[in-house]
C-alpha cells in the first residue's frame, strides 16, 4: 500500500544532520516535557486507572524518545556550511520561500473563508497560487481557475452534496 | 452460504454502486500514480465527502480507491522511474529498464495482469481466513487488545522510518493527539484547557488529511520544476505465454503478499519488497538479469503489493486492529459510519463483511479493465505541473476537513498538523504511525483500564497475566522482542553472528 514515504526533500549530505534538525530535535523535546506535565495535571500520580494514566505513559514515551532523537542529532556531525550559513540553507533547502508564502496564502484563505464564503475565497486563494507558483500568463491562470472552481463545485456540492462553507458577506449569492 | 452471496453481489448489481466502484478504481490509478499523491492522501481526503452517504456507497468508493492507487504507483514507476507510491519501488527497478527498451506497454500490461491475479489471491484469503481468525479473536481479553494496538504502532514505526526512536516518537504522538478531549469513561477533560474547542477532542479525519494532504504538497513543493520524461507505448496486453509462465511465481509473491499484509504494521510496500527478494532469490536463470530490466522481478512485488490489499483487511475488520496508515484511514471511515471494525462485525453485520468482498472483487475487475487502457491519456495527466497540482490538493483538503463537522476551526487544525507533518518528514520521521496513533490510542487507553481493572488495580496481577496466557503470552513476547531487537546490546549479540554466516555463505 502507498503510505507515507520519506520524502527525498533535503540532500543528506551523508552522515550529516540536516539544517534545522537539531532545533526541531530540541522542540519536539520541549513539547514532550510540556505534554507530560499536562498529562500529569490531569489526575497525577493517585490511581492506576485514572484518565491521566495512558496520556502520561504516552508523553513519557514521547520524552524517552525526544530524548534519544536529540541524544543522535549531537552524535552526527552538523550540517555542512560551506554552501552558506545552518540558517541560510534552512530557509532555503527545508523551509523555502515557497513554503511560507504558501503556507501565508493558506492562512489568508482560512481567514478570508467565513466572510466571502467557499467559492470566492477559494478562486482568490487558487489564482494567487497558481500565478506564485506557476508565473503563467494571468488569463491562463483565470482560466484555468475557473475550470477548476467549476469542476470541484460540481463533483462536490452537486455530486457529493458536501456543504461548503458560506460567506457572511455574500450570504445567498456564493 | 447463500446469503453471504447475496451479499457479496449488492455491489454488483446496484448500478450507482457499481458506478462508484469504478469511478473509484479510475480515480485510485490516477491519484496513485501522480508521485507524491499517496494512496492514503486520496483515502483521507476522500472518506470526508462520504461521510454522509450510505455505507455501502463509501465502502464501494473506498475499496476501488485503495485497489486502483496501489497498482497507481507501479505505471509511474516503469514510464518514469518515480514509484508513484513506495509499494512500487521494487517494480521502478525493474520497469524503467523495460521502458528504456521500448518495451513499456508490455511491462505495463503485464504488472496490471499480475497485480490482478495477486490481489484475487488476497480477496480469497480475506473471504476464507477472516471469519475463523474473528472466532478466534472472540478468545481475545484487553491485554491482548492493547499488545495487538502496540505492535502494530511500532512495527509501522520501526520498519519504515529512520530510525527507531523516531517511530515510537512518532506512535506516542498519535496515541497523545488521540487522547485529547474529554475522557469517555470518566467525562474528565484530558489537555483541553478548560476551552469548548478541545473537549470534542482533536477531529482524526483532519489530521490525516493534514498529515497526509497538507504535508505532501509541502514536501512536493521541492519538485516544483522536474520536467516528466515521455515513453513510447506499443503493447500492452501481455503475452499468454508470458502470464503462464510467471503464473507459479505470482502464487508464491500472492501468498507473501497476503501473509505480510494480514499482519498488523506491514503493508503492500514491505510485500513487494520482500517478494522482490524472495523472486531474486528463487529464480535460477533469469532472462535479463536483475535490475536490467527482469520481468521476474517486475512479477512477484506487483503481484505481492495487490494481494496485501486483501490481507490488510483482515485484522482491521476481525480485530479493529489496521496494518497501516490506509487501513488506518479506512477504519477511520468506517468509524464515522458507526461501525465498529473487530471480532463482531462478522457475527453482528456479516452483509458489510461479504459487502466488503464483493465490492473489492468488483474492484478488482475494474483494475484491469482500467489498467489496460488509457494509458496514453494517463501519460499526460501524470505530466500536470505541481503548481497546479499543489494549490489542488489543499482546496480539496480544506473541503474535505470542513466537510466532516462544518466547522472552520477544523481546518486549521489540518493546515498546523500539515506544517508539522511535513517536518516531521523533513527531518526523517513517518508520519504513517501518527495516524495509527491516533486511532489505537482511545482503544489501547480502554482496553488498558479493563486489563487493569479485571486485575483488581494490582500490578503484579496485571503483568502475571501477560506471561501467564497462551495467546498473551505469544503477543507479549513478540512486543518484548520488536523492542529488544532495537536495542544496541543485541545488535552486538546478533549482529555479529549474522555477521558470521554471512562471511560463510
Amino acid at each position: 500500500m502507498a503510505t507515507d514515504h520519506a520524502p527525498q526533500t533535503v540532500d543528506c549530505d551523508a552522515g550529516r544532520r540536516r539544517p534545522g534538525e537539531l532545533v526541531f530535535a530540541l522542540v519536539i523535546l520541549v513539547f514532550s516535557v510540556a505534554a507530560f506535565w499536562q498529562a500529569y495535571e490531569i489526575s497525577g500520580f493517585t490511581g492506576k486507572t485514572t484518565p491521566g494514566v495512558f496520556p502520561m505513559l504516552a508523553s513519557g514515551t514521547l520524552v524517552v524518545s525526544g530524548l534519544l532523537i536529540l541524544l543522535s542529532a549531537l552524535k552526527t556531525r552538523a550540517p555542512d556550511t560551506s554552501n552558506g550559513s545552518v540558517t541560510k540553507r534552512f530557509f532555503t533547502e527545508v523551509f523555502s520561500l515557497h513554503h511560507i508564502v504558501l503556507i501565508v496564502l493558506v492562512l489568508g484563505y482560512l481567514f478570508v473563508m467565513p466572510w466571502f464564503g467557499f467559492l470566492l475565497s477559494s478562486g482568490l486563494f487558487l489564482m494567487a497560487a497558481f500565478q506564485y507558483l506557476w508565473r503563467k500568463n494571468v488569463l491562463i491562470t483565470l482560466l484555468l481557475t475557473a475550470v477548476a472552481l467549476a469542476t470541484i463545485y460540481v463533483i462536490f456540492r452537486e455530486v457529493f452534496q458536501v456543504v461548503l462553507p458560506q460567506g457572511t458577506l455574500l450570504r445567498g449569492l456564493l | 452460504m447463500a446469503e453471504a452471496f447475496g451479499y457479496f453481489l449488492i455491489a454488483w448489481s446496484d448500478p450507482w454502486l457499481l458506478f462508484l466502484t469504478g469511478a473509484g478504481t479510475l480515480s485510485g490509478i490516477y491519484v496513485g500514480a501522480i508521485p507524491g499523491l499517496s494512496v492514503t492522501m486520496a483515502a483521507s481526503i476522500l472518506i470526508s465527502f462520504t461521510f454522509k452517504w450510505d455505507v455501502n456507497e463509501a465502502l464501494a468508493l473506498i475499496s476501488g480507491v485503495f485497489f486502483g492507487g496501489v497498482y497507481g504507483g507501479s505505471r509511474t514507476a516503469i514510464l518514469l522511474n518515480i514509484p508513484g507510491a513506495p509499494s512500487a519501488i521494487a517494480t521502478a527497478i525493474e520497469g524503467y529498464p523495460l521502458a528504456k527498451r521500448g518495451e513499456a506497454g508490455e511491462a505495463i500490461g503485464l504488472t496490471t495482469v499480475m497485480s490482478v491475479f495477486g490481489g484475487f489471491i488476497g480477496i480469497m484469503a480475506l473471504a476464507l481466513f477472516a471469519p475463523f481468525i474473528s472466532e478466534f479473536a472472540l478468545m481475545f481479553q484487553s491485554r491482548d487488545y492493547l499488545l495487538l494496538g502496540l505492535i502494530g504502532i511500532l512495527l509501522v514505526g520501526t520498519l519504515s522510518g529512520e530510525s527507531f526512536a523516531k517511530g515510537v516518537f512518532a506512535g506516542a504522538l498519535g496515541v497523545l493527539i488521540g487522547m485529547v478531549g474529554l475522557d469517555p469513561m470518566t467525562a474528565e477533560g484530558r489537555f483541553t484547557f478548560n476551552t469548548i474547542t478541545l473537549m470534542g477532542g482533536i477531529p482524526y479525519v483532519a489530521a490525516m488529511i493534514g498529515f497526509f494532504g497538507v504535508a505532501e504538497a509541502l514536501v512536493q513543493l521541492h519538485t516544483l520544476d522536474v520536467p516528466a520524461i515521455k515513453q513510447k507505448i506499443d503493447r500492452i496486453i501481455p503475452r499468454f505465454s508470458d502470464v503462464k509462465k510467471y503464473f507459479w511465481l505470482a502464487i508464491r509473491a500472492s501468498g507473501i503478499g497476503t501473509i505480510i499484509g494480514a499482519l498488523p504494521g506491514t503493508g503492500g510496500d514491505i510485500a513487494a519488497l520482500l517478494a522482490y527478494d524472495d523472486a531474486k532469490r528463487s529464480t535460477k536463470n533469469p532472462e535479463r538479469p536483475f535490475g536490467e530490466g527482469c520481468r521476474e522481478g517486475l512479477v512477484a512485488p506487483e503481484a505481492a503489493n495487490n494481494a496485501a490489499v486483501g490481507g490488510a483487511y483482515i485484522p482491521m475488520l476481525t480485530l479493529g486492529i489496521p496494518g497501516d496508515a490506509v487501513t488506518a484511514v479506512i477504519i477511520g471511515a468506517l468509524f464515522i459510519h458507526g461501525l465498529r471494525p473487530g471480532p463482531l462485525l462478522l457475527v453482528e453485520t456479516p452483509h458489510l463483511f461479504w459487502f466488503i468482498v464483493g465490492s473489492l472483487t468488483l474492484a478488482n475487475i475494474f483494475l484491469l479493465i482500467f489498467g489496460l487502457t488509457g494509458i496514453r491519456v494517463f501519460t499526460k495527466i501524470v505530466e500536470c505541473p505541481k503548481a497546479v497540482l499543489i494549490p489542488l490538493i489543499i482546496i480539496l483538503s480544506a473541503v474535505g476537513t470542513y466537510a466532516i463537522q462544518n466547522n472552520p476551526v477544523d481546518i486549521y487544525w489540518m493546515l498546523l498538523f500539515g506544517v508539522v507533518g511535513y517536518f516531521m518528514k523533513t527531518y526523517g520521521f513517518q508520519v504513517g504511525p501518527v495516524i495509527l496513533g491516533v486511532i489505537l490510542g482511545p482503544m489501547m487507553d480502554s482496553n488498558y483500564r479493563r486489563a487493569m481493572i479485571s486485575a483488581r488495580q494490582d500490578f503484579g496481577n496485571f503483568f502475571w497475566a501477560f506471561v501467564s496466557n497462551p495467546i498473551t503470552l505469544v503477543l507479549t513476547t513478540a512486543f518484548v522482542l520488536m523492542i529488544l531487537s532495537q536495542t544496541p546490546l543485541w545488535k552486538m549479540v546478533f549482529g555479529r553472528s549474522r555477521n558470521k554466516t554471512s562471511k560463510k555463505t
